[in-house]
């Protein structure tokens, strides 16, 4: 009786870890789709605004601009959000260990960062949106074969059944406009396809690196540490490189935008959603692995659509309900999985011995 | 500076050849000067974390009879696995004094 009701609670334990699991991913999904209307927002204000489609230069440099800002404005949420947890100096006790520890952090926002950020703008630029959308979908695939490959994470067949099903959802949600933007005239398109495999290596290499360090730290405080790098590379590497060995207006943007009301009323909505999509992105990992979480996460292509369409009351197309069925079934195929074959993330061994 | 929460829980473990996480969690509360509820939950949302990773392996579990936790609470018994040794070999924890 005894050992029934015992093993009855571990059962509910490593149920109850997978439903924080998938319910971080599902909060990643939102955050993340809501974020692209302020974001895409932010570039109908001065002074992104007066810059013209063609002066693709300019608007790689204002995009650094707008990163870097948002990235401290994100900072300035985590901080809050640690702050309230109670996580603040455990924050200092983890970054101050850089050369074994923070540094992977340090070269996830490399990944997330200027890689898979600068590589998408690229896409969205050379190529168009839709491109730059669909070959973002592909990044848990990259994210499960880095974390398989590198430190044995366990991709159960019903997982990367799930996972498939959701990256199909999202090409069948944006994979209809591609036809509409691609140009096989345009020259310079190859590098909006360098770009889309940037964002889509940037990303998925992301979560596999943070997880080296998140093995031993915490999500939340992790997720500070990441953008603090973040901040120090644009800030101290590559936009003072811009400023100095371009033409570009670096420091005339950064003014016009800090100055701006309106460019940081958007930039501060698009870092709140931001800092708590990645929080609940990097909690994730933890609980249901780099793979799991990040496609979950994927769902985002169906919140950004229907963000999107509250806000301009335009409706998405007949497609994006197919989309949304695949993504969904995608999502339930991989809850459905046992919640004790996840209890273990890894091939070294069970988590309970004898088991 | 003190070491952070997860390190430390994970030094703990080393030192130990198995650990019921009762004992860690009131090691981390007077490490850290913390008390309370929420504190022990986060402990061992932690601990959850460091076994599903495959860093530490239970060795055993019981319910407490309300001398530890609280009554009822699922109780683990954990010991560092071969994988978390070499993890902690690698993050510089392993040797920490």
């Amino acid at each position: 009786m005894t050992s029934y009701v015992l093993n009855q609670a571990i059962s509910q334990h490593h149920a109850r870890n997978q439903r924080w699991g998938f319910t971080w991913a599902i909060w990643t999904a939102i955050l993340w789709g809501a974020w692209y209307v302020p974001g895409t927002a932010l570039w109908y204000e001065h002074p992104y605004v007066d810059i013209a489609a063609d002066q693709q230069s300019l608007r790689l440099g204002a995009t650094a601009v707008m990163t870097w800002i948002h990235a401290i404005t994100v900072m300035l949420f985590l901080l809050l959000w640690n702050g309230v947890l109670g996580k603040v100096r455990d924050y200092g006790r983890t970054i101050v260990r850089f050369r074994k520890i923070s540094k992977w952090y340090a070269l996830a926002s490399l990944c997330g960062g200027p890689m898979a950020i600068f590589g998408s703008y690229m896409a969205m630029g050379f190529v168009g949106p839709v491109f730059a959308a669909i070959t973002s979908l592909f990044y848990p695939v990259v994210g499960a074969v880095i974390a398989t490959l590198w430190y044995k994470e366990k991709i159960s067949r019903r997982a990367a059944f799930g996972m498939s099903i959701i990256i199909m959802g999202g090409v069948v949600i944006y994979g209809p406009g591609l036809f509409g933007e691609m140009d096989i005239t345009n020259n310079n398109a190859w590098l909006g396809y360098v770009g889309g495999i940037m964002s889509a290596i940037g990303w998925g290499a992301e979560g596999a690196v943070a997880a080296r360090a998140m093995d031993v730290t915490d999500p939340d405080v992790g997720i500070q540490c990441r953008f603090s790098f973040e901040i120090l590379f644009w800030g101290l590497l590559i936009l003072p490189v811009l400023a100095l060995f371009t033409d570009l207006p670096i420091w005339s943007l950064i003014v016009a935008t800090v100055t701006g009301g309106k460019a940081m009323l958007w930039i501060f909505l698009a870092a709140a959603c931001h800092a708590y999509c990645y929080t609940a992105f990097y909690k994730s990992f933890s609980l249901i692995g780099v793979g799991r979480g990040e496609a979950v996460g994927n769902l985002y292509a169906v919140f950004a659509l229907i963000f999107i369409a509250m806000f301009t009351l335009q409706l998405p197309q007949w497609y994006f309900l197919v989309g949304l069925v695949l993504t969904v079934l995608g999502s339930f195929v991989m809850f459905a999985e046992p919640a004790e074959s996840i209890a273990q993330l890894r091939d070294h061994g069970p988590v309970e011995e004898g088991a | 500076m003190k070491l952070h929460q997860k390190g430390f829980l994970l030094v703990e473990i080393s030192k130990a050849t198995s650990i019921w996480d009762s004992d860690l969690i009131t090691r981390a509360l007077k490490e850290y000067g913390l008390n309370g509820s929420y504190w022990v939950n986060s402990l061992r949302v932690a601990l959850d974390e460091l076994a599903a990773a495959g860093l530490i392996v239970r060795i055993g579990s019981r319910l407490d009879d309300g001398k530890e936790i609280a009554p009822g609470a699922l109780l683990f018994h954990w010991r560092l696995s071969e994988f978390g040794r070499t993890r902690m070999r690698d993050t510089g924890l392993l040797n920490y004094p």
